[in-house]
């Protein structure tokens, strides 16, 4: 009994350091694997060439040939499917790491130069939180006729300013601590003490914060699509086949539930990554 | 009316009596508390000292039933023929108040802050009573008088607007408007200044008087547990080292632990050559569960004192040890304290010419919601070459404020600083060359050194920084990063470790060491112990005489502890609401004041004797101030 006391605290550490992650998490890192995996070997992993038409095979069920069966236009939807993961997960990855860096940048300045760089910045990002960000893509894009890319340039520019937001309040929190004043004493370069000190430790929420925005703007690319207004007609994309085999809801609904839920999933899937890698992010170096 | 009301112990049967109480967490079995008795008789007070970590917070939750979620208390806790440690939360809710009653240790966080006073307060009267509005209201002016406030108008503001001391107060009645017969006061009176703290402790002994209340004191400053309570016991790591009755226990502590508290402690009346530091610091409960706690610690420890924990012995009439060593070793002990009684002879030379620091009538205003507040008045510094000069006030009398111009952290409003013949207006406008100079002169020790070391880096990382912030040629850093680290009394290994990983005093000792990576000629220790253990306290101040000394520099050391400024300053000003009130060699200002606030501030400085709670009417009005 008493022996048991005594080793007892030290198996919580050991247990505490390995820290498995919980299942839940391992199931979502496990699929996201497999997505980044289908993104980058896509179509040579399709049983079929996804833009391979067979007019006459159309609208087939799921069969052993096809496994989700085939569109409109007799093309295979697995393929598609398979193929259709790369522009999927494309576009948000470099919205994110661009507006990680560019709002990183900004909030960390505007943090902690305070005064009128903080002014300026904070009412630009102010301007453009107020409009409409979709409704801007959608005149835009429609007008200058829609792509794929452009939607990921639009996407980005207007997902700045609100990472700058996000990093400049976690900014604000770090300046007044004293590790700040005294390196500030120490007579360190500013650009060093805000790069060097200060985004270690928000890096926690600059990572969470680019997790969200990786699976909204997935979200947010997959609708442009669907409307039209993302990847061009005719390209695989879990987007632009939800639009497409929207009409074969009666007849293949597979067709166009299948890359609804694989949008879903991996929103979900990358959300909750970006949670549990805050919470260990932030556990560490913080506990006294 | 003494605070050593003569123990009551015979008077009856105790009416709270803790045996064998240990507090554990059931997540991973690791004990908080390993063992703890207590008899407290009606009217009765006691002492429990421990420093951050042994468990004594924990022990005043259980016996108020408050233990945080994932903690539990096993033994027995009799109080009213019932055991506390066992009881429903729906039991304890007609304990708590009504019994036994608590004030914590904040009195900005522990009162609502949306509530006004007084609704706080008629919230906490006995709910059986049914009184009209009018008599509630009169009932909560009734208690606020009874803690000394006064002015009515009190029961119609907000907690926050009002200062620390009334908080205290409010808190205070809040408690006893149940009329319990066992007070619980957790630290009541260490998050306010010293002058406050006095008035306090005073008030509670008073009321305690007036009851017949019994106390229960928790707090990690022996001197305030000596002047209030009658008996003492104390806690170290979990565990009872030693009780006894305070003025026993004061004049001959048959404890290491308790002696080494007592010889590293600075005393308020002279100076001393070298404070007696503790080594090490403070262990968890769980590490040091099959052994005499102290023993890591202990100069004279031996095999046998590792080998299972010693008992808690009778030693004499009403007093208790947990030494072994005790029959063995009890000459020597008695022998190393009254050597400590020794006054240091303090060099008697006038001050020297070279001002390194000149502050000459500084000012600095704060504005807010335009409000202008004056931080710092007109007040005039100077700090010579090698000297070491005190500033003392309490909090909000700008001595920080000052710390911070001096290094640029703020701007002067007004007012004149020359550092080492450079002026300094605004550290903005300085000439790159000039602010190097200026860097590599003056260097800061923060107060906390939790928050003072960037979390997310490694120790070398940080005193590499230093290193090569001024220093561009390079050369063996990493040799210079260990050299640092040996001159504060730490291993080189250090470097490769987390801030989170080390002790408070081991984080304060990094703190040092990258001040003095720069090799400055002044160090501005902005109080550089507050946030410390009582035992690591003298370890940090004896470590800045040293460096101070070795290296030839010089120190502006600001606290609000007149016994620190003592052994650590050799010229000392004394600042109040902005101002210096008066300044002089420390030796002559400490033992003749020449301004009543000086006296004031020395008389607050806890002492054993009896008179040092009696309150004259002069602290009653300064508590109605608000």
């Amino acid at each position: 009994m008493t022996e048991a006391a005594v080793t007892a605290p030290r198996q919580l550490t050991r247990r505490r350091m390995k820290s498995r992650p919980p299942l839940l998490i391992g199931l979502c890192l496990g699929f996201m694997a497999l997505v980044l995996l289908v993104a980058v070997f896509g179509e040579a992993l399709a049983p079929q060439d996804p833009s391979q038409q067979d007019v006459l095979g159309s609208l087939a069920p799921p069969s052993a040939e096809h496994w989700l069966g085939t569109d409109g236009l007799g093309r295979d939807v697995f393929s598609r499917m398979l193929a259709g993961a790369r522009s999927a997960i494309m576009g948000p990855l470099v919205i994110a790491v661009v507006a990680m860096v560019c709002g990183n940048l900004l909030g960390l300045l505007a943090g902690y130069r305070a005064g009128l760089v903080d002014s300026l910045l904070m009412r630009w990002v102010d301007l453009m939180v107020a409009i409409p960000s979709l409704l801007i893509i959608i005149v835009v894009a429609g007008a200058l006729g829609g792509g794929y890319w452009l939607a990921v340039a639009l996407l980005t520019i207007l997902t700045i300013p609100t990472d700058a937001r996000v990093m400049r309040a976690a900014t604000l929190e770090q300046v007044p601590r004293p590790y700040v004043e005294a390196a500030k004493t120490l007579g360190v370069s500013n650009g060093r003490i805000m790069v060097r000190h200060i985004w270690p430790n928000i890096a926690a929420t600059a990572v969470a914060n680019s997790v969200i925005i990786f699976a909204g703007s997935l979200v947010a690319i997959a609708g442009l699509s669907f409307l039209g207004l993302g990847a061009a007609p005719g390209t695989p994309d879990w987007g632009q086949m939800l639009s497409e085999n929207q009409p074969l809801l009666f007849t293949n609904p597979v067709a166009s539930i299948a890359p609804g839920i694989a949008i879903a999933l991996t929103a979900t899937a990358v959300n909750l990554i970006g949670d549990w890698v805050y919470e260990k992010m932030s556990r560490r170096g913080a506990a006294r | 009316m003494s605070p050593h009301t003569e123990p009551t112990l015979t008077a009856g049967r105790p009416v709270l009596e803790v045996e064998g109480m240990r507090i554990e967490r059931t997540d991973i079995g690791a004990p908080i508390v390993t063992s703890l008795d207590l008899q407290l008789a009606a009217g009765e007070s006691i002492g429990i000292v421990g420093e951050s970590g042994s468990g004594k917070s924990m022990s005043a939750k259980a016996l108020i039933g408050l233990l945080p979620e994932g903690v539990v208390a096993s033994g027995t806790a009799r109080f009213d023929g019932q055991n506390l440690l066992g009881l429903s939360e729906r039991q304890w809710r007609s304990i708590r108040g009504r019994q036994i009653g608590m004030i914590m240790q904040d009195p900005f966080t522990m009162l609502n802050p949306v509530m006004r006073c007084g609704r706080i307060l008629e919230e906490s009267l006995l709910p059986e009573r049914r009184l009209s509005r009018a008599e509630r209201r009169a009932e909560a002016i009734r208690r606020l008088a009874e803690v000394g406030i006064t002015d009515e108008s009190v029961v119609e503001r907000y907690p926050f607007q009002l200062s620390g001391g009334m908080r205290q107060r409010v808190a205070i009645a809040a408690a006893l408007a149940r009329d319990p017969k066992v007070l619980i006061a957790d630290e009541p009176s260490t998050a306010l200044d010293v002058v406050t703290q006095r008035e306090v402790l005073a008030l509670i002994k008073r009321i305690q008087a007036a009851r017949g209340m019994a106390l229960i004191l928790i707090t990690h400053d022996l001197r305030v547990a000596f002047a209030t309570c009658d008996r003492i016991q104390v806690l170290y790591a979990g565990s009872l080292v030693e009780t006894g009755r305070a003025d026993d226990v004061r004049e001959r502590p048959l404890h290491p632990y308790t002696q080494g508290l007592l010889l590293s402690e600075p005393p308020a009346d002279r100076r001393v050559r070298q404070l007696v530091a503790i080594p090490g610091s403070v262990p968890s409960a769980a590490d040091v569960q099959d052994r005499c706690s102290f023993s890591s610690r202990c100069r004279w420890a031996e095999d046998a004192c590792r080998d299972g924990v010693p008992a808690l012995a009778e030693v004499g009439e009403d007093r208790h040890s947990r030494c072994i060593r005790l029959p063995e070793i009890g000459a020597e002990m008695a022998a190393l304290l009254s050597k400590s009684e020794e006054r240091a002879v303090v060099p008697a030379e006038g001050r020297s010419d070279g001002a390194l620091i000149d502050i000459v009538n500084i000012e600095k205003v704060f504005e807010s919601g335009g409000r202008t507040v004056t931080a710092v008045d007109d007040v005039s510094i100077s700090v010579r070459e090698g000297e070491s000069v005190g500033i003392v006030g309490e909090s909000g009398s700008g001595k920080t404020t000052i710390a911070r111009m001096l290094v640029g952290l703020e701007s002067p409003s007004g007012g004149e600083i020359v550092i080492d013949g450079i002026p300094v207006r605004s550290w903005s406008a300085l000439t790159p060359r000039d602010r190097r100079k200026l860097r590599q002169t003056v260097q800061t020790v923060f107060q906390d050194p939790y928050s003072s070391l960037n979390p997310m880096r490694t120790i070398g990382w940080a005193l590499k920084e230093a290193i090569t912030t001024h220093d561009r040629g390079g050369g063996n850093v990493e040799g210079r990063v260990a050299e640092l680290l040996e001159s504060v009394g730490l291993s080189a290994s250090y470097a490769q470790r987390r801030p989170s990983s080390l002790s408070g005093g081991e984080r304060q000792r990094v703190a040092i060491a990258r001040a003095l990576a720069v090799e400055p000629r002044v160090l501005i220790c902005d109080e550089p112990v507050s946030a410390l253990d009582m035992s690591v306290q003298a370890q940090i101040l004896n470590l800045l005489q040293e460096v101070r000394t070795e290296r030839g520099i010089s120190c502006l050391f600001i606290t609000h502890d007149l016994s620190i400024v003592r052994q650590a300053s050799e010229y000392l000003y004394v600042m109040h609401h902005g101002k210096v009130v008066e300044s002089g060699p420390t030796e002559s200002v400490l033992d003749n004041p020449s301004v009543e606030y000086t006296a004031q501030l020395l008389n607050s400085v806890p002492r054993p004797d009896g008179q040092w709670l009696v309150t004259g009417d002069a602290d009653e009005m300064a508590a109605t101030r608000g």
